[in-house]
């Protein structure tokens, strides 16, 4: 069933107010309207459920910039456009191997990476080699060229390894959230 | 209908999670958060201005001078039209850097008050009014004394919302920029409006083309 904005308006001020269970009213009542705004908007069904978890971590985390005074669903529907920006601005880390390296740079995936989770602790999950090639080329700064020389492997072996190993990394984050 | 999904079970437990911490949020919180980081940030500028370059000796008599509260009239009124914007640009629906155009009204001001002092003084001095005895550091030290208050702002920004980063870093920039120029009055000892409408905006300025530049990877959440 879908709420009125004053309805919704109601739980979210009363939830500002400290009213615990309105907020989880609210958050409640969102869900179906997150799942049919993102719906819209992608193209797939699999990224839909973790967009809709991290705009409600967000609502959650960023709610004191709600106004009270203003409408409720301009805010709302601001805050799951910039997660729905953000979510396709980081899944673009599975693509053609060719591109990974620029977007690497572009994207800043290693910096978000870090901010988000222990490094260490997000590559023990990897194969002994994809680790190695990830943080050689990624953290350590080498070139393709030198890490396939310390690690007594082929340039491309590197290439694939880092691919795989980003392309799972990707997988594991997107499953914690 | 997908009552068992798992997918829709993690979310319902999401939901029960978050919802065990429910803080009440004070009413005007992104002024406060903002007001709080600056002032923060402010302490330690101020510190660096008593440690690095003295307060002006002539400090109780420049209180009762014209170009103290000229100075200060003029990067106050920049610092909280600063404000103002990053306030705005701290939601999510945002606003536009458009909302800067009331900084016109003070930067006239001073700019008809430097011609008017320049009509008053001999074309020969032009230069030595214009350059003060500090026209080569005036900027930097804005500059520098921009970065706690910038650090602050970004603290505040940890609990608020811009969707557009880079006017929001420029905002933000902008706000240190004015606000350490306010602080560094207190050293400063250059009287001409034309040095201030010069130097002191030049330092305002780099500190927000630095916000500006910054601001989509520093600010994103």
């Amino acid at each position: 069933m879908r709420h009125s904005e004053a309805e919704l308006r109601t739980w979210m001020t009363a939830g500002l107010d400290g009213d615990a269970a309105a907020h989880a009213e609210l958050l409640r009542a969102l869900v179906p309207l997150l799942r049919s705004f993102f719906r819209r908007r992608m193209r797939g069904e699999e990224d839909i459920e973790d967009l809709v978890q991290e705009t409600l971590i967000a609502i959650h985390t960023k709610r004191g910039t709600y106004d009270r005074d203003r409408p409720f669903t301009a805010w709302l529907y601001a805050v799951a456009r910039y997660r729905l920006i953000d979510h396709l601005r980081r899944r673009r880390v599975s693509v053609p191997i060719e591109e990974v390296e620029a977007i690497l740079v572009t994207e800043g995936f290693e910096e978000a990476v870090t901010a988000r989770v222990d490094v260490d602790r997000l590559l023990s999950g990897l194969s002994g080699k994809q680790a190695r090639a990830i943080r050689d080329t990624h953290l350590e700064g080498l070139s393709v060229a030198e890490a396939a020389e310390q690690a007594r492997i082929g340039q491309s072996d590197v290439k694939v390894s880092v691919h795989r190993g980003l392309k799972a990394l990707a997988a594991r984050l997107r499953g914690q959230e | 209908m997908m009552a068992h999904d798992p997918d829709t079970n993690s979310t319902e437990r999401l939901i029960a999670a978050l919802s065990a911490d429910v803080p009440a949020i004070p009413p005007r919180f992104i002024g406060r958060r903002i007001a709080l980081g600056i002032a923060g940030g402010g302490v330690v500028s101020i510190g660096l201005v008593f440690a690095l370059f003295g307060m002006r000796p002539d400090f109780p008599q420049a209180l009762f001078g014209f170009s103290f509260w000229m100075k200060w009239a003029y990067t106050l009124s920049l610092g909280l039209i600063a404000v103002a914007a990053t306030v705005r640009l701290a939601r999510p629906e945002g606003g536009s850097l458009r909302m800067l155009w009331p900084l016109a009204l003070p930067i006239l001001l001073l700019a008809a008050l430097a011609i008017e002092e320049m009509s008053r003084t001999p074309m020969r001095d032009w230069l030595s009014m214009w350059l003060g005895g500090s026209w080569n550091r005036c900027p930097w030290r804005v500059l520098l004394l921009a970065v706690p208050i910038f650090l602050g702002l970004l603290w505040s920004f940890r609990k608020l919302a811009p969707t557009n980063l880079r006017a929001a870093g420029a905002a933000a920039g902008l706000a240190a920029g004015a606000w350490a120029a306010t602080i560094y009055c207190l050293h400063c000892d250059e009287y001409a409006a034309v040095f201030v409408l010069t130097w002191y905006s030049l330092g305002i300025l780099l500190a927000t083309g630095l916000g500006a530049l910054i601001g989509p990877r520093v600010l994103r959440w």
